[in-house]
């Protein structure tokens, strides 16, 4: 079974509820969730994580090219993202929405980190003048989750192919 | 009557004076003049200043005709032909600016009574001019623990060959008292160096070229009035990533990177400069800091760790200046104030856009210390 269809049938099983973690492992992969909101048609998630140790001992140039080629293909979030900073120490690969969203309620950006080790993590966060910036819910529809969940897989298979 | 030339220069100058100070605002936040700086002055341009000039009207009428006309026929008047293409003028168009160089310490001044800024009062021993004998010169007198064995025993052999007493086969050399040399000293002035100013700037890819930009002009702005305070002030430049290093002017100036941010590396590098080359006790400190504040989360207690223990302890004054980025004004700054609180060393400025700069610079120097 894939990781996509594994994660949709435990999230049809928390429709209509509120809070909720869902953890998926296939192989060596891990997903993980944490979901504000779930309804039949779209999901609200605070974070979706896709952890492996296939991602272990990996160059950063390989990681990079592989940011690269995650932000090609997650063209779908309404905001274009682009690798943004490369922490060469951790072997860490930030990228985020460029440009930012920016309308009256603040400004808001979804971030992913790309970790050797590893893992793939996207977080959305709101930040408002003078305040910290805070985690918010990412409202995505469920095929565009999905969608999101194969991007991370094939991201990770591409890395290990290296 | 012959007019007095230097008289109408100096009122020359006091007119172009009043536009650098009536556009200072505007030189200071668009940073025209980076890039600009001479070794001593600092070219301005200024809008062209105007000439009065007569202007010849039309008259009422149009001069003698000559040409087919008949005897009786109206002479128009100039311009009353059919409109055409124009070709190419040949003389300067309004735009042209006039630049001017104006002294560093001037422009510096100008800064500080538009922007209000207190004088920076020098303290520390090294404030005080003093005088150091340096041995760069040579006597014909002088005690013979400083006779200059070298340029006597010439003297000497110079003497013998030219009067034929030398005999290469029997090489003895004796100098005599007017082939003597003996090392002297000059008095030289100490150099009147006792500040120094650090600049560090976060070059991490979150930074745009546009958070740069407003960084370098805040840095000259500040360079400019520290110099006007300080005679021989020492700066010097750092840029990070998540890496550190000490670069030149230039580099500071024009470098663009794209890492991850951590300042502890630039704080542990500036640690490092302060130790070999700038000792607490003899040198006033500034350190200005720039960055988004968007620093990756586990770094700040490392970064606070050595504020607190290397660089705050030996500075006048710590400044850390916030740009915001398109992803809004880090968490730094917050950070930063909630750990040191009232700290009095401690200046935290946000620089929202380039109109922010002013009024940075003044939270900055505004404190005189």
């Amino acid at each position: 079974m894939k990781l996509r269809d594994h994660f949709h049938s435990e999230l049809q099983a928390i429709v209509g509820q509120t809070n909720q973690r869902i953890t998926v492992t296939e192989g060596p992969r891990t997903l993980r969730c944490e979901v504000d909101q779930c309804d039949p048609m779209a999901v609200a998630l605070y974070e979706l994580v896709l952890e492996t140790d296939e991602l272990a001992h990996i160059e950063v140039a390989v990681l990079q090219q592989a940011s690269q080629s995650l932000c090609d293909r997650v063209n779908y979030l309404l905001e274009p993202i682009s690798p943004i900073e490369t922490d060469i120490d951790g072997c860490i690969i930030q990228m985020r929405s460029s440009p930012p969203q920016q309308n009256d309620a603040g400004r808001f950006y979804y971030e992913l980190l790309l970790r050797r080790g590893g893992s793939i993590a996207l977080v959305r966060y709101e930040k408002q003048p003078g305040a910290i910036r805070t985690r918010v819910a990412a409202t995505l529809t469920r095929e565009v989750l999905g969608r999101l969940i194969e991007d991370f897989d094939a991201t990770v298979a591409e890395i290990s192919k290296n | 009557m012959i007019l007095d030339i230097e008289r109408d220069q100096r009122r020359f100058k006091e007119i172009v004076r009043g536009r650098i100070r009536e556009n200072l605002r505007k030189y200071i936040t668009h940073g025209e003049m980076i890039g600009r700086r001479g070794k001593e002055t600092v070219s301005i341009p200024i809008p062209q200043l105007d000439i009065p000039r007569f202007r010849f009207g039309d008259n009422g009428s149009g001069g003698v005709g000559q040409g087919d006309g008949e005897v009786g026929d109206p002479v128009g008047k100039p311009g009353d032909g059919p409109a055409g293409a124009g070709g190419a003028g040949s003389e300067p168009g309004s735009g042209h600016l006039l630049e001017v160089e104006v002294d560093l310490d001037e422009l510096a001044q100008m800064l500080g009574d538009e922007l209000e800024l207190p004088r920076i009062e020098p303290k520390g021993t090294a404030s005080i001019t003093s005088k150091k004998a340096k041995y760069n010169s040579i006597r014909q007198t002088g005690p013979e623990s400083l006779r200059h064995f070298k340029r006597t025993y010439l003297n000497a052999l110079r003497r013998q060959i030219s009067t034929g007493t030398y005999q290469p086969d029997d090489p003895y050399i004796v100098p005599i008292k007017s082939d003597k040399q003996y090392r002297s000293w000059n008095e030289v002035p100490l150099p009147e160096v006792n500040a120094a100013a650090v600049y560090l700037m976060d070059v991490s890819g979150s930074m745009t070229d546009e958070q740069k930009q407003i960084v370098r002009t805040e840095a000259f702005w500040i360079d400019a009035w520290l110099t006007k305070q300080y005679k021989g002030l020492e700066t010097r430049y750092i840029i990070h990533d998540a890496l550190a290093k000490e670069v030149d002017e230039h580099t500071f100036y024009h470098t663009r990177e794209s890492g991850g941010t951590r300042i502890s590396s630039a704080y542990k590098v500036c640690a490092e400069l302060i130790e070999k080359s700038f000792p607490v006790s003899d040198w006033n400190l500034y350190i200005f800091q720039f960055s988004d504040g968007d620093n990756w989360g586990d770094d700040n207690n490392q970064a606070f760790e050595l504020l607190s223990e290397k660089l705050m302890p030996a500075s006048n004054l710590f400044c850390y200046g916030q740009v915001e980025s398109p992803y809004g004004s880090g968490d730094f700054i917050d950070a930063l104030r909630k750990q040191f609180g009232e700290e009095e060393k401690l200046v935290l400025s946000e620089i929202e856009d380039r109109e922010g700069i002013y009024n940075s610079i003044k939270m900055f120097l505004g404190k005189g210390k």
